[in-house]
C-alpha cells in the first residue's frame, strides 16, 4: 500500500531519538502503513475492535492510577502498576501530545500472574484507537493483538 | 549509442554532485551562525558559545546547566529560562509547557530556542553554582524488588554542596537500541554532610531507557557523569509540624532530610510526620532506620500503610491508599497546635492526589512542597 505524506512523515517521527530515544519501530522494517494494515487485518482475524480494546484498556491504566504509583489489583484479574513522569510526549502523527503515563498491566486471575502481560501509555492508547498504530515488532510498547485477547480475556 | 549509454549515468551522477555540494556550501552559508553572547541576568554572566545549537546545549557547554529532566528532547518543560530579547515567537512545541503568565513574562524552553544571535536571559543564580560530575559508582544495593540504591564516589579532591531535597540529573551511556546519552532527574539520598559522595534511589519503570540501565546495566566501579544539584523542595526554617508523604523511590529525599536534620540537630524541634505508601511488605524498606527514629525521638512518628498487604506479610499497621491513611491522620491525630507544612515526592498523580486531602483538611497550598517529578 502507498505511503501518504502523512503517514511518510510519521514514519520519520517514529524513528529512534526524534520523540523517544526507542522509537516506535523496533526492529520491524515495514513501512508504517503496511504495519498498520497487518495489525488491522489480525483485529478483524480476532475478532477485536479497536475501540472497544482502547476503552477497555485506557478503564484499567486509570484504575491503575489510583494506585499512585503503587501496584493495584483490578476486579481480582489484574495486577496493575503505573508510572508517571513530568511532561509530555508528542504523537508522531502530530496530533497531540499526551501525558508521560505508562502501565503494566499482568493478567493474574485470582492473584496469580500468569507471565502475561501488557505495557501501555497514554500515548500508545492514543496511537491504537486514532491511527490502528499497534507499534513495531521488538518496540518495548508493541501491543501484539493476541496478547490483548489472552490479557483481557475477549 | 554505447558512448550514450555510459556517458548519461555519469552526467546525471555529476549533476547530482554539484548539487550535493551546493545545498552542502548554501547549508554551512545560511546556517553558520558564528559565535553568539547569551548575557546572563543582566550582565552576571556572559557566555560566548557557538551559534546554531539549541541554547539548553550552548548554556551546558560553558558549564550552565538548567535543569532537564528529559535532556533536551522538548518533552518535559523543565528548562524554563525568561528571554529578554528578540528570539522570535514562541514555538508550537513549548506552548504546552508554559502558563499563560509565563508567556507573558518572555519564559521560553531553553532547548527549544536555537541560538541564532546574541541573546539575553534571565535564570536562577543558584544555577551557577550547579556542578559537572564524574562519579564513579561504588556500590549498588537491591532495597527492594525493584529499587537500587546508587551509591556514587566523586572524583578525588571534588566535594559536593547540597540542600537535603534537591535533585542531580545521572546520565547513561548508549545501550541496545538507545544511540544517545540519556539523562534524569532524581533526587538525592544521600546526606548532605556525606560531601564526597552522591546517593539516588532508582526504581525500575518499564520501558524507562535509565532505569532500565540502572537495573540492568550499571556495574559497581562504572563511572557515570552527575549534574546538579537542582530544585528547591527543601525544609522550610519554621516551627511548623512537617507532614511528609511519599511512595516507592519518592523515599530519596526524605532519607537525606532527615539524616541531615540528625546531623544538624533540628531533628528534635518540631513533630515530624512520615507517610509512606506500599502495595505488600516487600515493597517497603529502610524500616529498621525509620522504626529506630521513630523510638528514638518522640516527635518522629513513622507512618507505613500498604495497600494490598498479602497473607505472609502478617501486617498489623494501617492499610489503604496512603493518601487515606493520611486523611485519617490528619483529622484524627495529627495536633493543630502548630502550622502544618507538607513536603511530598512521587508521581504527578500522587502529588496531585496528597494536595486534594491536604487542601480538603484545611492545609494552605502555599506550605505545601514538592518537586514535580517521578
Amino acid at each position: 500500500m502507498k505511503m501518504s505524506p502523512q503517514y511518510t512523515r510519521a514514519q520519520a517521527n517514529m524513528q529512534p531519538g526524534v520523540i523517544t530515544s526507542d522509537g516506535f519501530l523496533g526492529d520491524d522494517h515495514r513501512n508504517l502503513v503496511d504495519i498498520i494494515e497487518a495489525d488491522e487485518e489480525k483485529f478483524s482475524q480476532l475478532d477485536l475492535d479497536f475501540d472497544h480494546v482502547a476503552r477497555r484498556l485506557r478503564s484499567l491504566l486509570e484504575a491503575g492510577r489510583k494506585g499512585l504509583g503503587e501496584p493495584v489489583t483490578i476486579e481480582g484479574k489484574w495486577i496493575i502498576t503505573t508510572s508517571e513522569a513530568r511532561g509530555h510526549l508528542a504523537s508522531p502523527f502530530e496530533d497531540g501530545i499526551y501525558r508521560k503515563v505508562n502501565a503494566r498491566i499482568e493478567y493474574a486471575p485470582q492473584g496469580k500472574p500468569t507471565g502475561e502481560e501488557l505495557l501501555i501509555s497514554d500515548l500508545s492508547l492514543h496511537l491504537l484507537e486514532t491511527h490502528h498504530f499497534l507499534q513495531g515488532k521488538g518496540s518495548p510498547f508493541r501491543i501484539e493483538p493476541e496478547k490483548i485477547r489472552k490479557v483481557l480475556e475477549i | 549509442m554505447d558512448l550514450l549509454f555510459f556517458i548519461a549515468p555519469l552526467a546525471v551522477g555529476g549533476i547530482s554532485a554539484a548539487f550535493a555540494a551546493l545545498i552542502s556550501v548554501t547549508d554551512r552559508i545560511v546556517n553558520n551562525y558564528g559565535d553568539v553572547v547569551i548575557d546572563i541576568n543582566k550582565g552576571k554572566k556572559e557566555l560566548t558559545v557557538k551559534g546554531g545549537q539549541p541554547m539548553l546545549f550552548g548554556l551546558a557547554e560553558s558549564g550552565i546547566f538548567v535543569p532537564s529532566a528529559c535532556g533536551g528532547r522538548g518533552s518535559c518543560g523543565a528548562c524554563k529560562v525568561t528571554v529578554r530579547s528578540d528570539v522570535g515567537p514562541l514555538m508550537p512545541t513549548e506552548a504546552p509547557y508554559l502558563t499563560q503568565e509565563e508567556i507573558k513574562g518572555s519564559v521560553r524552553l531553553s532547548c527549544q530556542i536555537k541560538l541564532k544571535q546574541d541573546v539575553e536571559i534571565e535564570i536562577p543564580e543558584e544555577l551557577f553554582n550547579v556542578q559537572d560530575y564524574q562519579a564513579v559508582v561504588e556500590k549498588i544495593t537491591d532495597v527492594t524488588h525493584d529499587i537500587k540504591e546508587v551509591y556514587c564516589k566523586l572524583p578525588e579532591g571534588k566535594e559536593v554542596s547540597f540542600i537535603s531535597g534537591q535533585y542531580g540529573q545521572f546520565e547513561v551511556p548508549p545501550y541496545g537500541k538507545v544511540k544517545e546519552r540519556t539523562m534524569r532527574a532524581y533526587s538525592m539520598s544521600s546526606a548532605p554532610s556525606d560531601r564526597n559522595h552522591l546517593e539516588f534511589l532508582i526504581r525500575l519503570v518499564p520501558g524507562g531507557i535509565v532505569t532500565t540501565y540502572a537495573h540492568e546495566h550499571l556495574k559497581e566501579g562504572e563511572k557515570v557523569r552527575i549534574i546538579g544539584p537542582f530544585g528547591d523542595f527543601q525544609v522550610r526554617d519554621t516551627d511548623a509540624t512537617m507532614i511528609c508523604v511519599a511512595g516507592g523511590s519518592g523515599m530519596a529525599p526524605f532519607k537525606s532530610i532527615f539524616q541531615d536534620m540528625i546531623d544538624n540537630g533540628t531533628i528534635t524541634n518540631r513533630d515530624i510526620w512520615y507517610f509512606f505508601g506500599a502495595r505488600s511488605r516487600r515493597d517497603v524498606f529502610y524500616l529498621d532506620w525509620l522504626y529506630e527514629l521513630d523510638e528514638k525521638y518522640n516527635n518522629f512518628h513513622f507512618v507505613p500503610a500498604l495497600s494490598e498487604p498479602q497473607p505472609e506479610d502478617n501486617w498489623e499497621g494501617p492499610t489503604g491508599l496512603i493518601t487515606e491513611v493520611l486523611d485519617g491522620y490528619l483529622k484524627e491525630k495529627i495536633s493543630r497546635e502548630h502550622n502544618l507544612e507538607g513536603y511530598l515526592c512521587g508521581s504527578p498523580g500522587m502529588l496531585d492526589a496528597c494536595m486534594a486531602v491536604m487542601t480538603a483538611n484545611e492545609m494552605k497550598t502555599e506550605d505545601i512542597f514538592f518537586d514535580k517529578f517521578a
